[in-house]
């Protein structure tokens, strides 16, 4: 074959980014892109799923709309009262909703695994170029730059002389975020192929969550004294920032030099008229693009050589008690049990998607009990806590043979009827979400202190109608919609925007349930009811449940061509 | 009279317009080493996917053992065994730790699937690799894997797509040792492969499917006659090997390329 690089094809090269060949690429990249959407249109799976991206976009543009406003908003408010140091804090805004949302989203979005172009003679900078650019339209991505746009309007709104430089500033700190998110997502995935540094990353995780644990309840013993005295409360104002510990103000301290807060005084330091100090701080975020950039550099350069993440090899032999039985007994529930077991512990993604949401509710109890709401406790706080934990758990339900992959057939070719299998799933599954439904009341108890006994009740009693109508609508979903996950990685999965808004409309739909009984039962002042009506419901749902998974055979059957080739293939 | 191990009658797919399969019909007896041969996209993945009960038939029928197979006959599925095309898997399970699953999931004793896994890991030459992920198994393992598997709950009748691909010689020849230990005890083999010589070696009888259609069904010795009778100045019908048959009967025999390819080196 070597002939295929001789005579006609020597013109185009492998060398520049955007050199004849790399061009060439580019344009068969985009190509084989824009095909793959048309061909997938042509099923009905394939065209629901492209409707389900068309409704995923509005409502994301809606979202970013909004938060664009809000932010615009803020921004002219920040630049015509005079005070435009604040407004790094809008740039902090920015920078959390672009950094969080690619791994909140990751398992959901379909992405672009671009070391399959290595078997062809793309060039390093192409290759670093096309991971840069190729899924650039991505939810993270336009909430980012919508978020910049309303920035922009807002201090050009304030003050139109500020319009050229903010842009300038704008855009240099998008092209950070951009490099910041592909950085973390390669990263993660790199550290999280290897047995001992996934230890590690779990290890510091529980650090973040047990530090954020005893860091509230410092800040608010600072505040309560702070408060006491001058019966005024500044947390971080030039007085209050003097009663924080002096690691706190070290801490403090470093946060303007973090990029959001550099990009933020290149904007103030603009308005107040030091162009110098401007251009330094724009200096500053250049130095960091460049190192972001350098680290996703290493990271892609290793995967261009050919590295392959996957586990450490560790081929020594041993003994046969190496891998005993988990769960006792021989049968097919107990197996798939087993299973999951084993599997869910190795993919920190999973662990991440339910260990995240107890985190937040760490935080969110924390802005309830700080009287978020007019300066009283949030009343409903436990209970919405014990909710927002449950979402973790919409993957791993509502797509539950997708991390089977080609085990499916498996599944189809051994004699356990798919409803054992189920089942199983579920039982473990329920297990799971009841632990952690568990966890979070006891975190949220911690931070807001012990919740009434009927709100307890009717929170324990939702639980129970949640359960059963997640599991039910579950295996639905995931015989009929499947995708497939790579449990290894977080970043380039394949996902499914129709799963993904079709799962989260009925979480919606169950929390809905909750919300409506409890407001309903407080209207007319017999709050008491809500957990005996919640638990009636529960019973339907229980029977919803079995029912769904007495016909699910049928329906696996149905859908049997379908779910192989979904989960089975290898493209 | 003897229950044949797999019966087919009409076995039709169609994938929308596309017929994969079409009308095909063939009996393979108890105790046979059957050979599915074919060219690439001949239809002898989707005979197998219908024959293991994944994918369902447009038309036709399908008895295995004397009963008639469907996609719920558990009974059936237990006394089969099958490395299908994409091997299922599951990649984030050790080589005993999955092994087990599927002697579970076929209802054996603990024992029994403990005592069997252990023999095939050593039998396979897997033994070594107990804690590492399938996944990172090279393809020839995961074969070896797969292979293991299909056999743990000991079926009567294996059907095996490509079993030998991707598979070191020193295996491989285990592999049909094995494969011919099953026979003798009473097991029927269903395998495809593009490697006719070993389908030569181990199987008695082979059908061919060309283009969705059976186009040739018997004995190597029936085979064998059959294509003589058509090539003319062929003198002695032993010499014919079953390439040679196999070329001659999906008529690409001495054939050129469409054109040559002038740019290659």
């Amino acid at each position: 074959m070597a002939g295929i690089a001789r005579g006609e094809d020597t013109a185009v090269g492998t060398g520049a980014p955007l050199g004849l060949m790399a061009r060439r690429q580019y344009v068969a990249l985009v190509t084989m892109r824009w095909r793959m959407v048309a061909n997938n249109v042509r099923s009905v799976q394939g065209a629901f799923e492209f409707g389900a991206r068309g409704v995923a976009f509005l409502i994301y543009s809606i979202m970013g709309l909004g938060l664009g406003f809000g932010l615009g908003a803020g921004a002219y408010s920040i630049v015509s009262g005079g005070h435009p140091q604040l407004v790094s804090a809008l740039f902090w805004t920015v920078f959390l909703v672009w950094q969080a949302l690619p791994i909140a989203l990751a398992s959901f979005q379909e992405q672009f695994d671009l070391s399959g172009l290595l078997r062809f003679p793309v060039n390093f900078s192409s290759f670093y170029v096309l991971n840069l650019v190729f899924g650039l339209v991505d939810v993270p991505t336009i909430l980012g730059s919508i978020c910049c746009l309303g920035i922009l309007t807002g201090v050009t709104l304030a003050r139109p002389a500020l319009f050229g430089w903010t842009a300038f500033v704008l855009a240099i700190f998008a092209l950070f975020n951009i490099l910041l998110a592909r950085t973390v997502l390669a990263w993660v995935d790199r550290w999280l192929a290897r047995r001992r540094t996934r230890e590690i990353v779990s290890a510091i995780f529980l650090l973040l969550m047990l530090s954020l644990q005893l860091l509230n309840p410092a800040l608010h013993q600072q505040n309560r004294h702070h408060g006491a005295r001058n019966s005024v409360t500044h947390p971080i104002g030039s007085d209050g920032f003097t009663e924080f510990p002096a690691w706190l103000k070290s801490a403090f301290a470093v946060v303007p030099w973090l990029p959001p807060g550099v990009a933020g005084s290149g904007v103030y330091r603009r308005a107040s008229g030091d162009a110098t100090a401007a251009l330094e701080s724009l200096g500053v975020l250049a130095i960091y693009i460049v190192a972001t950039g350098a680290l996703l550099g290493v990271r892609l350069h290793a995967e261009y050589r050919g590295e392959k993440l996957s586990e450490a090899p560790s081929a020594q032999k041993r003994n046969a008690s190496d891998s005993r039985w988990l769960i006792d007994g021989s049968g097919p529930v107990a197996a798939v049990i087993e299973k999951e077991l084993r599997t869910v512990p190795r993919s920190m993604p999973l662990l991440f998607a339910i260990g995240a949401p107890l985190l937040t509710v760490l935080v969110i109890s924390t802005v309830f009990k700080n009287g978020a709401l007019g300066g009283r406790p949030f009343q409903l706080a436990f209970p919405l806590c014990v909710c927002y934990a449950l979402l973790g758990f919409t993957q791993m339900i509502f797509n539950n043979l997708g991390s089977e992959g080609t085990g499916i057939q498996m599944l189809f070719l051994s004699p356990t009827p798919i409803r054992k299998v189920l089942l199983a799933k579920n039982l473990f599954h329920g297990a799971l979400f009841v632990s952690v439904a568990f966890l979070a009341g006891v975190l949220a108890t911690l931070r807001l202190g012990e919740p009434n006994l009927t709100l307890l009740a009717t929170t324990a009693a939702w639980v129970l109608f949640a359960l059963p109508m997640n599991l039910a609508a579950g295996n639905l979903l995931s015989l009929t919609m499947p995708y497939r996950v790579n449990l290894g990685r977080i970043s380039r999965q394949r996902g499914s925007q129709a799963s993904a808004l079709v799962s989260m409309l009925i979480q919606a739909i169950v929390m809905g349930c909750g919300v409506a009984v409890l407001a309903i039962c407080t209207f007319f002042d017999k709050r008491w009811l809500a957990a005996p009506c919640l638990l009636v419901m529960a019973g339907v749902a229980l029977v919803v449940w079995m029912r769904v998974l007495a016909h699910a055979d049928v329906l696996a059957n149905r859908n049997r061509d379908n779910l192989i080739a979904t989960l089975a293939k290898t493209e | 009279m003897e229950i044949a191990a797999i019966q087919t009658h009409g076995l039709t797919r169609r994938f929308g317009a596309l017929t994969a399969v079409q009308d095909v019909t063939f009996t393979v007896a108890s105790g046979q080493f059957f050979g599915f041969l074919g060219p690439n996209g001949a239809g002898k993945s989707t005979t197998i996917k219908m024959l293991t009960g994944l994918l369902e038939p447009t038309a036709g029928t399908i008895e295995i053992l004397g009963k008639p197979f469907t996609a719920g006959a558990l009974d059936l599925k237990r006394q089969i065994g099958v490395v299908p095309e994409g091997m299922a898997l599951l990649g984030r399970l050790t080589a005993p730790e999955y092994l087990r699953f599927v002697g579970r999931m076929y209802g054996l004793e603990r024992e029994t699937v403990n005592r069997r896994t252990e023999e095939l890991l050593e039998f396979m030459q897997l033994a070594d690799e107990r804690r590492k992920l399938v996944t990172d198994f090279s393809h020839g393992m995961q074969k070896k894997l797969a292979l293991a598997a299909a056999v743990i709950h000991g079926p009567r009748v294996l059907f095996l797509d490509e079993p030998f691909e991707g598979v070191d010689a020193i295996a491989a020849g285990m592999l049909k040792t094995m494969l011919q230990g099953m026979i003798n005890r009473g097991a029927t083999i269903f395998l495809t492969t593009h490697v006719l010589e070993i389908v030569e070696r181990l199987c008695s009888h082979v059908a061919i499917i060309h283009q969705g259609r059976l186009v040739a069904n018997g004995s190597l010795e029936e085979l064998r006659a059959g294509v003589a009778s058509t090539l003319p100045g062929t003198e002695t019908e032993q010499k014919l090997t079953l390439e040679e048959m196999f070329l001659s009967i999906v008529g690409a025999s001495g054939q050129e390329p469409a054109q040559e390819l002038s740019w290659l080196a």
